[in-house]
């Protein structure tokens, strides 16, 4: 509860200190740059959820708990919505920086295959009648999906020649004001923060769901 | 058969010899129904037919046919492979030999022999596809060499990342819709990389080492592997 209470006082604080306290940065037009803030820690989550998915997909193959699996979709779940939402924000703002709302760059390729891959997973999951069947095909058909990845690599045209912009919003480099940097830093936490908090919301209620179902009952006493 | 029994010879056999009896068996079954072949060999002809028609050899202008048509080729030979490689898994669930085939073959050995006959299949593919595109839109190639090979690797790799997926969707429902949403995204590196050679060898920029083949060779190896660790998972269900 408390918990919950935070982060909500957290987020507001970044979302108005995004707007209020740091300054646009300079060679973008009018306010675009403060998308920073917002599109940045969204496709990081994205990408976490991601990873964790497959983890607990490969935990979930070799233990065979039901949790692993609870936590595998609900990962995927929240990674296919913070991806729409990246895929959304920087959409809007590539029409108000590159002139159009899709230009395959190297990212949004990428990005479009990961949606491909996770709405495929869930078209495998609503396929399988057999509740165990459906886990143990999800988490090898997610491990497959995670292999080909890296491929993609080689395939995007010079994955690193991207229309996004480096030095002035990436904070590995120097460049960025310290203002920014302490906006930006506070709503990746915030982001992560949402994350974790509706990752366990999703993984209670497909508990609860779950205690309805004989089958899966079972699974759940040890 | 020696002494004239079956248990003699499954005793001691190897994972090679039970995966070449499984293709062996597929190929007489196939060459019976002929249901796989004519599926993919009817989609695929007509699918050319389609774009040789509307678009007609003459219509793309010089400098775009390399790439145009290396597009068309790729989207019509992963769309007919999609259409029909899941028959090697869905028949045995239809005709009810799931159980039959797991109890007289261990799992890896399943997983080769169905690989193989669908790499079979995908040849004929390509063998009938191929030259007819070849003719029928006048494709220009400079480099005969790299274009085979691309041909060959790219074809290898569609069986390497299907068949797995074929084994899952045998099991589920909606089968025929859900066979090309699952194989897709894990094909489209494959798809891109193929295109991208297919081109190189119609322009004739034979490159040093040809990039494109050596990840279509690299993306298949690890397509096998993977499978062959995770095909006993799915398979033993």
């Amino acid at each position: 509860m408390i918990v919950k209470v935070l982060l909500t006082v957290w987020m507001g604080v970044v979302i108005a200190a995004a707007f209020l306290y740091a300054e646009s940065a300079a060679g973008f037009p009018g306010e675009t740059s403060r998308i920073l803030f917002f599109h940045v820690p969204q496709a990081w989550v994205a990408t976490l959820s991601f990873l964790l998915s497959m983890i607990a997909s490969c935990i979930f193959l070799a233990r065979r708990r039901v949790k692993a699996d609870h936590l595998a979709l609900a990962a995927a779940e929240m990674g296919l919505l913070f991806c729409i939402l990246a895929t959304a924000s920087g959409s809007i703002f590539a029409r108000a920086t590159w002139g159009s709302f899709w230009n395959w760059d190297p990212r949004e390729t990428s990005i479009v295959i990961l949606l491909m891959i996770y709405g495929a997973y869930f078209a495998l999951r609503s396929a399988v009648p057999d509740a165990e069947k459906r886990r143990v095909f999800a988490g090898v058909f997610s491990i497959l999906a995670f292999v080909t990845v890296p491929f993609l690599v080689f395939v995007v045209p010079r994955i690193t020649a991207s229309l996004h912009p480096e030095n002035t919003m990436n904070p590995a480099k120097p460049g960025m004001d310290p203002k920014t940097l302490k906006v930006f830093l506070g709503s990746l936490i915030a982001y992560t923060g949402l994350f974790v908090w509706m990752l366990r919301l999703k993984i209670r209620l497909l508990r609860l769901e779950g205690s309805r179902d004989p089958e899966i009952v079972e699974g759940e006493m040890e | 058969m020696k002494n004239g029994s079956w248990i003699t010879q499954t005793g001691s056999s190897t994972y090679l010899s039970e995966a070449t009896a499984i293709w062996l068996r597929d190929l007489r079954g196939e060459f019976r129904t002929r249901y796989a072949v004519n599926a993919i060999l009817m989609f695929a002809v007509t699918t050319l037919v389609a774009v040789s028609f509307s678009i007609g050899s003459f219509r793309i202008g010089e400098a775009e046919q390399p790439f145009l048509y290396a597009v068309l080729l790729w989207i019509i030979l992963v769309f007919s492979a999609l259409s029909g490689l899941s028959r090697s898994f869905v028949k045995e669930e239809e005709a009810g030999t799931m159980d039959v085939l797991k109890l007289s073959a261990r799992p890896q050995a399943v997983f080769l022999g169905k690989l193989w006959f669908n790499l079979t299949l995908l040849g004929a593919l390509e063998l009938i596809v191929v030259p007819s595109f070849i003719l029928l839109m006048n494709y220009e190639i400079k480099h005969p060499g790299l274009f085979t090979a691309m041909v060959i690797t790219g074809g290898f790799g569609l069986g390497a990342g299907t068949t797995i997926v074929a084994a899952m969707i045998a099991q589920a429902s909606a089968r025929g819709a859900l066979f090309s949403v699952l194989s897709f995204p894990l094909l489209l590196p494959l798809m891109i990389t193929a295109i991208k050679g297919c081109e190189k060898a119609a322009v004739g920029m034979n490159g040093t080492g040809w990039p494109e083949v050596r990840i279509a060779v690299a993306y298949s190896t690890v397509m096998i592997i993977m499978s062959l660790f995770l095909f006993p998972l799915i398979w033993d269900e």
